[in-house]
């Protein structure tokens, strides 16, 4: 493990992407306590103050602190986003694993659902899924969740299908070994390493996902400071406090790409081939 | 007269994470114009960086640390990338070891050939075709002009080595390289290339540089054989000699343990209770699909029998379906037939319980594969104890019977070479305690001497336990020093079943007789 991060830490999008994720992740943890105001205080007379020694980041329509709504907020935006790709992988992935093993018509069966399921743009699976489920946060977490389970299980079997064929899996056959210890203890592991990349990719993918519905106004509510929430809301006043959008846009960017870069990191770090 | 290759005081390091590894100490070797050289060596042993070093095409990651190359009065080292272009094919041709994968799939084997003609002869494209037909006839291929426009997945494994080796010669080279250029052919295709090896260098009086870990086979193609071990050179001598009177102990060993039919291992005959009964055993991959019929069947109604404590080799090129048995007895493909098992009467896998799976025990052929890289020896070894009836405290017994330390339960498969590993996977079969051991192929992958040690191995676990085996293989010898009785396989058909003394009578098929004489058996 402590391997893993020294080869992650060399490259330098893995560098990068740690570094970026470190501080995403003092956010999480600590953002309540190092905001300077409450994320909720209103102030009147401070209305789109410009970015300053007062407000570091500026502040929104109704006088509230940017900067103290960007750390309270990386709470709601990120853990959910990652708790949504989680269960999506998992999910994915037991479905892969699971349609590779059966093979033949089962597999036939399961991915052909699959592909039907694939076909819906994943916004708008998450938008169906959340106007039928009810708007909140952990709705669209749910949501997120299904609408990455197909793409996932298709690229778990096309691993899984590899080690299918491996001896290791046919001698568990010819001793009869049942089919959930064959799927989940001897398939499951070997096919990790491209479903932890695939998802560390995807975590991208869900926070943009998850502040885009809470844009549309289904995922997190007001006055929540989840993140695209805050760009939804700074969006009328544009043009007179266009510090209000980019701040959270931002801190939607850098997230992004702190998941996708390590993304990348692990690709290269996980592939035994590049040991030199 | 100077030598066509010469090699002075060369040693080579590859820079790894753990530090530099030496991995060529010190080689000399001299080729002689018109001589062929064989080295052999086990996997590991560097004869494969060597010819990379002469090749010029070494990974980005070793570093001569000394010593010379010489071509000629060419010094290979000193040479740039525009230099090498007209050094390669055009003075230094090289045959490799997978026809399959040296040929580019998306062009046709004309261009492919006339491509080299024409850079390194300097011919017109119209005088390069009529020459590769004619090379093309000249390594014995039907109807070359139709050849020319085929690609290579139109054409079989041995066709595309004689068309490789048609390119090599072709050119008119001074010296070739051949990187066990028959190890990934069938025996009697092999056996042919061979040939066709031998008179092409009477013909052209070309130097080559023949590398193989078969030493029964170098000692037939070579005028010299070297043998190197764990990169050094431990031993030269003419080809006669080496098998005769091999001078260093790693020689000797290597000679001791190529098979050699009339050395029989096994000397006890087999009880007269039948085991297993196999009949009209037919294998079937792949269902019918909506719009297709399913794919013919990989055997043809094939019985057999073994019987208690017997040892019956089933001996067959690639796709001959030997394989397809070993699957159809342990239940890992479909099949229609019967088979009968203890009184036990089975129609397909479904059939059988866990009393047939715990008798019945398959033993891979790669290594690297059969052992879940992600679980420890222990859990590997646990598992057909827990399924079996067996208590955990067993495992240290079960690795000291396949001569293993116990402290090898807490490893990772990873850690273990191919041999070690093949042992743990006989452990994992033998932990089931079982009637019928069926070990497919399961020495192939590994170097000769690895092989003498499982098979011995396996013997002395026989004589403990009283199992029979199936030992499928495609190498004649080995099987002919432990079988009671071999079943010969050709395209899904049992062309022979015989007891082993009868090998040598006159009443055996035809492919067996052939079979015979393509298999190497050892000069001297």
């Amino acid at each position: 493990m402590t391997e893993l991060l020294t080869r992650l830490i060399r490259k330098p999008q893995g560098f990068v992407g740690l570094s970026l994720l470190a501080l995403v992740a003092l956010a999480c943890l600590f953002g309540p306590a190092l905001a300077p105001y409450a994320p909720e205080k209103i102030n009147f007379l401070g209305r789109f103050r410009a970015p300053g020694w007062q407000n570091w980041l500026g502040a929104d329509q109704f006088g509230r602190d940017i900067f103290s709504r960007l750390m309270v907020g990386a709470r709601s935006t990120v853990p959910m986003a990652l708790i949504a790709t989680f269960a999506g992988s998992a999910v994915g992935a037991i479905i892969g694993v699971g349609s590779a093993y059966f093979g033949g018509r089962a597999d036939e069966a399961i991915m052909r659902t699959n592909d039907a399921v694939m076909a819906i743009p994943g916004l708008l699976m998450a938008l169906l899924l959340v106007s039928t489920l009810g708007n909140g946060a952990g709705n669209a977490a749910i949501a997120i969740a299904i609408a990455f389970a197909p793409g996932m299980a298709r690229v778990t079997r096309s691993v899984a299908l590899n080690v299918r064929n491996q001896d290791y899996v046919k001698a568990a056959i010819a001793r009869g070994e049942g089919a959930l210890w064959i799927i989940f203890r001897e398939m499951l592991p070997n096919v990790m390493a491209p479903i932890v990349i695939e998802s560390t990719i995807r975590v991208s993918f869900a926070v943009m996902l998850f502040a885009t519905l809470s844009f549309l106004g289904v995922g997190a509510q007001p006055p929540a400071s989840e993140w695209g929430l805050m760009v939804a809301d700074a969006r009328q006043y544009m043009y007179q406090a266009p510090w209000a959008l980019i701040a959270p846009s931002v801190a939607i960017a850098v997230a992004a790409i702190a998941f996708n870069l390590i993304g990348d990191g692990l690709r290269d770090a996980l592939n035994p081939k590049d040991e030199r | 007269m100077t030598a066509a290759l010469s090699i002075r005081n060369y040693s080579l390091d590859y820079v790894t994470s753990a530090g530099p590894v030496r991995v060529l100490h010190d080689i000399s070797l001299e080729i002689a114009p018109g001589e062929v050289l064989g080295l052999v060596g086990e996997s590991g042993s560097g004869k494969s960086s060597l010819a990379w070093a002469l090749m010029r095409h070494l990974p980005a990651n070793a570093r001569e640390v000394e010593g010379s190359l010489q071509l000629g009065n060419v010094d290979l080292q000193r040479l740039g990338p525009r230099e090498l272009t007209r050094i390669r094919g055009r003075r230094l041709g090289m045959v490799f070891q997978d026809p399959s994968t040296s040929l580019n799939p998306t062009l046709a084997i004309g261009s492919q050939i006339t491509e080299a003609l024409i850079r390194h002869r300097d011919l017109k494209p119209r005088d390069a075709d009529a020459l590769a037909i004619e090379l093309l006839g000249h390594v014995d291929l039907n109807n070359p002009a139709a050849i020319m426009r085929r690609y290579p997945h139109e054409i079989s494994g041995g066709e595309k080595q004689r068309v490789v080796i048609a390119t090599a010669f072709g050119c008119r080279p001074d010296v070739i390289l051949f990187d066990e250029p028959t190890t990934a052919l069938d025996v009697i295709t092999g056996a042919r290339i061979l040939e066709l090896f031998a008179r092409l260098r009477q013909e052209t009086g070309v130097a080559a540089l023949y590398i193989s870990h078969d030493l029964a086979l170098v000692t037939r193609v070579a005028d010299r054989v070297a043998v190197l071990k764990r990169g050094r050179l431990v031993e030269q001598a003419p080809a006669a000699e080496i098998f005769r009177a091999p001078r260093h102990s790693d020689t000797q060993a290597l000679v001791a343990a190529v098979p050699r039919p009339e050395h029989r291992l096994v000397h006890d005959s087999p009880g007269d209770d039948v085991l297993l009964t196999a009949s009209d055993i037919e294998v079937h991959y792949g269902n019918p699909g909506l719009f297709r019929r399913a794919p013919p069947a990989a055997t043809k109604k094939i019985g057999l029998n073994v019987r208690a404590g017997e040892i019956l080799g089933l001996v067959g090129e690639s796709g001959s379906g030997k394989s397809s048995m070993a699957r159809a007895l342990t239940g890992l493909a479909h099949f229609s037939g019967r088979i009968s098992f203890d009184n036990q009467v089975i129609h397909g896998a479904r059939d059988m319980n866990a009393a047939y799976r715990r008798d019945v025990q398959i033993v891979f052929q790669h290594p690297d594969s059969s052992l879940n890289p992600r679980h420890r020896i222990d859990e590997i070894l646990s598992r057909p104890l827990k399924l079996y009836g067996g208590s955990l405290p067993d495992i240290p017994r079960l690795l000291d019977q396949v001569r293993l330390p116990s402290s090898y339960a807490g490893r990772w498969p990873h850690q273990l070479s191919g041999g070690e590993k093949q042992r743990v996977a006989i452990a994992r079969a033998f932990a089931a305690r079982p009637k019928l051991v069926i070990c497919d192929e399961i020495t192939a992958p590994l170097d000769v001497s690895v092989q003498a040690q499982i098979i011995e191995l396996l013997l002395a676990l026989r004589a403990e336990t009283g199992t029979a085996f199936v030992f499928i293989t495609h190498d004649l010898n080995l099987i002919r020093q432990i079988a009671h009785r071999i079943g010969v396989m050709r395209r899904g058909e049992m062309v022979d079943l015989l007891p082993v003394e009868d090998f040598d009578a006159n009443h055996i098929h035809s492919y067996t007789r052939e079979l015979m004489a393509a298999s190497p058996v050892p000069v001297g």
